[in-house]
């Protein structure tokens, strides 16, 4: 009688936890969906244009070639404009990164804990370059969903961010992130992506993420083309010796 | 005379609905009167340095640059550095703002064997409160040059908080809010807030300030006077309503033709009060005058004889202001003396139209009897002007003698004169802005802003080699102690690149750590979006005229010693900006009151049908003119943007001392025949109306007195007693001339 009694209140106990929970079940797992969305390929190699557009209206462009294997290993490598042609980032784990400047023909480490500092005069921060999981580096709460997605209210883990909230606008049918807006700890809403992802091979890729910096007026699009995933890349790519090269 | 009279009779209910309908429409657009705080908007845009600081201040972002001092015994307190992010943050999330830079938000590049550390000098997640922590910090940060001096003082007990903002919005607005909520924090140590949009924003408080109490208080102060000479009703009312419609119709105009109240023109009501009120005096006065039994007929006899005499004085007092558009260098003083002359002729015009038409159509005449005010005139005739007469008879060499010390002395203080360009001393000195400035001065080199504008390719060795010789040069002058500037950090990227701390040779170098520097937030207040405009930023610690001067020249000859073919390099900031507003203040000083004493002369020379009497006019006022110098120039009060104003002024309002006593004197030569009975009876009758002229002037600008501005308060004095001078002149001087030049002539004509 004991046990069975046991039981029934340990169910009980369960299940209640299960609806009270279900909210917060949701959107996490919406979260980690979207993150394997955006981080399921092994690797991956392309091209990378990034264009910067002023409060003017005016352009400036710059092209690159990607590589990038699982999360966090990546190599950057300018071809054009012609001043910055040859130039190469290498981001390894712990916010480990190699620059390459040709014309010094040498490699420096760079070491940045100042995260929030802006990546090459782009609108992305160092943070938001970080492929870090977005469940791993955020508590997320389904606030609402409409026809075509969801919204996932983003809190930050930990205190050490300069957002106090990311809104995402999450794909219903294949959970990709739409829209991005980043909130300011005065909850002012700063920047902006829009995503666009198109599917290549078994992948959803980000054809274009345009971020918005609203304070500034200033827009950065980063377009990938020519995009392979699992090219069989190993760790090797992604050395200070390859970075040379 | 008596025609125009007859008309206004005539069409008074017109006039008096017209400027009804005016006033209405006046007061309707003067609500929408805007003030303009910005000093720096009225620098002139055809002085190319001034222009040049203007264009780069808001290229660059120079001018909206704020900074917050925070002071206390020592700034490396693990509580003091919870504040410094207190306040670093509340101002980062403030709409408007662009860019904060404190103690725990700064970036700091570390360069070491192995690489380069780009990080945050302090950890803003993770706030040192070790005492261990607190010394390595505090050891780094003095032994950086860019942080030392310029982020924390040198002594460690103030640190600074500097933001910029957006070009578009309120700034003054942003800057209020900001103020706002520092002191909302109620931090226990001591807070100052600098920098041209806190300025502005003190600025804006104090012309509300003033516009709010000195109106009442001048309105009051002329009233009582008015009370005290008229006795009457009508003798208050009427005086300070056309003047009060002046006012309103002056700015009425300024909002309809796009003007904002300055620093400077806040002070039209009072002027216009204290300046306008006259001729409606005069006008009263000689409608008092013709008592007879046709009251209309007398209104019109009054009209067509005080009508020169009152147009004479309006128009030598708008000259008096008007001069200053010729000769000024802030925009803002050239409005001033065109709406302030406006203001006049309104006030001119409304006391000629407007009060009689008013008097006529409402009956408004006066009922007292011409032996009552006979009664009143002997008081002041008896103890102050027969005496007066008596003396001047006696011992018109005394007289001369004393004019004559009077003189020499005035004339050896002229040298004396100092001249003030410092924004600061614009505010009293417990003024918290005039405080702040202080205290930049004496913890962070000063406040104000240098620029060299570099133009040329600014990814060029060449350009930024020729960038760091200038910023060598400068620092070689014990003002300067931080310059900052592009160039800077590509040697200390060359630097972390292990290359050395200097300028690479290779044009594809620097590109390449462009790279690097790429979207940092400083560099947009460093170089233009094109890269072909660099600019070295500093700051200049004193605001001592010479210094000043100094520097601009030596800076100016060390550009043109360095000529060359990849760039042009100009020199710009408040220290030139200064330097000729210094030199412009002595200029326009000249050119205003030469333009003012010639149309003057020439105008009553004119109207009187003769030159002498012209020249004799101006002698009381130039003597009066060179008294107010030497005055100056012995209690050290300082000849700037408000005081260069009083000479032309004076010149203006008491002139019209000078052509009373000499049309009088004219009068009574004609019935009399005898020079000295003329003066006596002169002095007598016309003295009356100098007197109470003299005292309900000045004491409506002595109302200035008030003021929260400094050079108002001054310019308030100033007036007063130039006001007091030309009186006393056209009194004493002017009759002992009119004697002497009256025996000459007689002794000519019997030697003929």
């Amino acid at each position: 009688m004991k046990s069975r009694f046991q039981t029934a209140v340990i169910t009980a106990i369960i299940v209640a936890g299960g609806v009270f929970s279900a909210n917060a079940q949701d959107a996490s797992t919406i979260l980690k969906k979207m993150d394997d969305v955006m981080y399921s390929p092994k690797d991956m190699i392309g091209n990378n244009k990034i264009i910067l557009i002023d409060k003017n209206g005016k352009e400036e462009t710059r092209e690159a070639t990607v590589q990038q294997k699982g999360n966090d290993k990546r190599m950057f490598r300018f071809t054009s404009p012609a001043s910055q042609a040859g130039i190469s980032v290498l981001s390894l784990p712990n916010d480990v990164m190699y620059l390459y400047l040709p014309a010094f023909g040498k490699e420096r480490r760079i070491a940045t804990s100042a995260k929030n500092q802006n990546f090459a005069g782009t609108d992305f921060s160092y943070d938001d370059m970080e492929s870090v999981l977005f469940s791993v580096k955020y508590t997320p709460k389904l606030v609402k969903t409409e026809d075509n997605v969801f919204v996932l209210e983003l809190t930050p883990v930990g205190g050490k961010s300069d957002y106090s909230k990311v809104m995402v606008q999450v794909n219903k049918t294949d959970y990709y992130p739409e829209l991005m807006e980043y909130y300011d700890k005065g909850n002012t809403k700063v920047k902006e992506a829009k995503y666009t992802f198109k599917k290549i091979g078994n992948y959803w890729n980000a054809a274009e993420i345009e971020m918005t910096d609203l304070k500034k007026n200033h827009k950065t699009k980063m377009q990938m083309s020519d995009v392979k995933y699992d090219m069989g890349l190993t760790d090797d790519d992604f050395t200070v010796r390859k970075l040379k090269q | 005379m008596n025609r125009l009279a007859e008309s206004i009779e005539k069409f008074k209910w017109l006039i008096i609905i017209a400027v009804i309908g005016l006033t209405v429409f006046f007061s309707y657009e003067a609500k929408d009167l805007h003030i303009n705080s910005d000093i720096i908007s009225s620098l002139p845009d055809d002085d190319p340095a001034a222009r040049l600081y203007k264009e780069i201040g808001t290229q660059f972002g120079g001018n909206d640059m704020g900074m917050i001092v925070l002071e206390t015994d020592d700034v490396f307190k693990a509580e003091v550095i919870q504040h410094i992010k207190q306040i670093t943050d509340s101002i980062k999330y403030t709409n408007g703002v662009s860019t904060v830079t404190s103690l725990t938000n700064i970036l700091d590049i570390k360069s070491s064997e192995w690489g380069i550390e780009i990080g945050k000098l302090v950890d803003e997640y993770d706030l040192p409160v070790e005492q261990s922590q607190l010394d390595s910090l505090k050891n780094y940060v003095f032994s950086k040059e860019m942080y030392r001096g310029a982020v924390v003082s040198e002594d460690g007990t103030a640190t600074a908080i500097m933001f910029t903002l957006l070009p578009e919005g309120d700034k003054q607005a942003v800057a209020k809010e900001i103020k706002d909520k520092i002191e909302a924090l109620d931090l226990p140590e001591t807070t100052y807030f600098g920098g041209l949009p806190m300025m502005m924003n003190d600025i804006n408080n104090l012309i509300i300030s003033d516009m709010v109490w000195l109106i009442p208080i001048v309105f009051i102060v002329i009233a009582i006077i008015l009370l005290l000479s008229f006795k009457s009703f009508r003798g208050v009312l009427l005086p300070l309503l056309t003047a009060g419609l002046a006012v309103i119709w002056t700015i009425g105009l300024m909002t309809v033709t796009g003007y904002e109240l300055t620093i400077i023109s806040n002070i039209i009501p009072v002027v216009l009060l204290a300046v306008g009120s006259a001729y409606t005096i005069h006008v009263l006065n000689s409608i008092n005058h013709y008592k007879l039994a046709d009251r209309k007929k007398a209104l019109i006899q009054s009209l067509g004889y005080i009508m020169v005499p009152v147009i004479l004085a309006a128009v030598t007092t708008a000259i008096g202001f008007v001069s200053f558009v010729f000769g000024a260098y802030l925009t803002m003083i050239k409005d001033f003396g065109i709406f302030t002359a406006v203001g006049t002729l309104i006030a001119l015009m409304l006391s000629l139209f407007f009060v009689p038409a008013l008097i006529s159509g409402l009956s408004m005449y006066s009922k007292k009897n011409v032996i009552e005010n006979k009664e009143k005139q002997t008081i002041l005739t008896h103890k102050i002007l027969l005496p007066l007469v008596n003396f001047l008879f006696k011992h018109p060499k005394y007289t001369l003698t004393g004019w004559g010390v009077l003189l020499m002395l005035c004339i050896g203080g002229i040298t004396l004169i100092k001249t003030s360009v410092n924004m600061a001393d614009y505010f009293k000195k417990d003024n918290p802005t005039r405080v702040a400035e202080d205290v930049m001065q004496k913890k962070f080199g000063g406040s104000l802003p240098v620029f060299i504008v570099f133009e040329g390719d600014m990814q060029s060795p060449e350009v930024l080699k020729m960038m760091i010789s200038t910023e060598d040069f400068m620092k070689e002058d014990p003002n300067i102690q931080v310059t900052q500037s592009v160039a800077d950090l590509i040697e200390q990227m060359n630097d972390a690149m292990g290359e050395g701390k200097k300028i690479p040779d290779d044009k594809a170098k620097i590109e390449q750590l462009w790279f690097l520097l790429d979207g940092q937030e400083v560099m947009p207040q460093l170089v233009n979006n094109d890269l072909s405009k660099g600019i070295i930023q500093s700051k200049f610690a004193s605001v001592d005229s010479k210094e000043l001067e100094v520097f601009t020249a030596k800076m100016n000859r060390f550009i043109e010693d360095n000529p060359n073919e990849h760039c042009k390099i100009e020199l710009t900031g408040m220290p030139s900006v200064y330097v000729k507003l210094n030199s412009s203040l002595i200029n326009s000083q000249y050119n205003s009151l030469l333009i003012a004493i010639i149309m003057v002369v020439l105008i009553v020379g004119l109207i009187l049908r003769s030159g002498t009497k012209g020249i004799f006019a101006a002698i009381p006022v130039v003597a009066t003119i060179i008294v107010l110098f030497g005055f100056m120039g012995i209690t050290g009060i300082p000849l700037d943007i408000a005081t260069v104003l009083v000479a032309s002024i004076a010149l203006g309002i008491g002139i019209d001392y000078s052509i009373h006593v000499i049309t009088g004197f004219n009068k009574h030569l004609i019935t009399h025949g005898d020079a000295e009975k003329a003066i006596e009876e002169t002095i007598l009758l016309s003295g009356k109306a100098v007197i109470i002229n003299v005292i309900s002037v000045s004491a409506g600008f002595l109302v200035l007195l008030f003021s929260q501005i400094v050079p108002l308060q001054n310019f308030g004095i100033l007036v007063a007693i130039s006001m007091f001078g030309s009186g006393i002149g056209a009194l004493t001087l002017l009759p002992i001339i009119l004697i002497l030049a009256n025996r000459k002539r007689k002794i000519i004509a019997n030697n003929h």
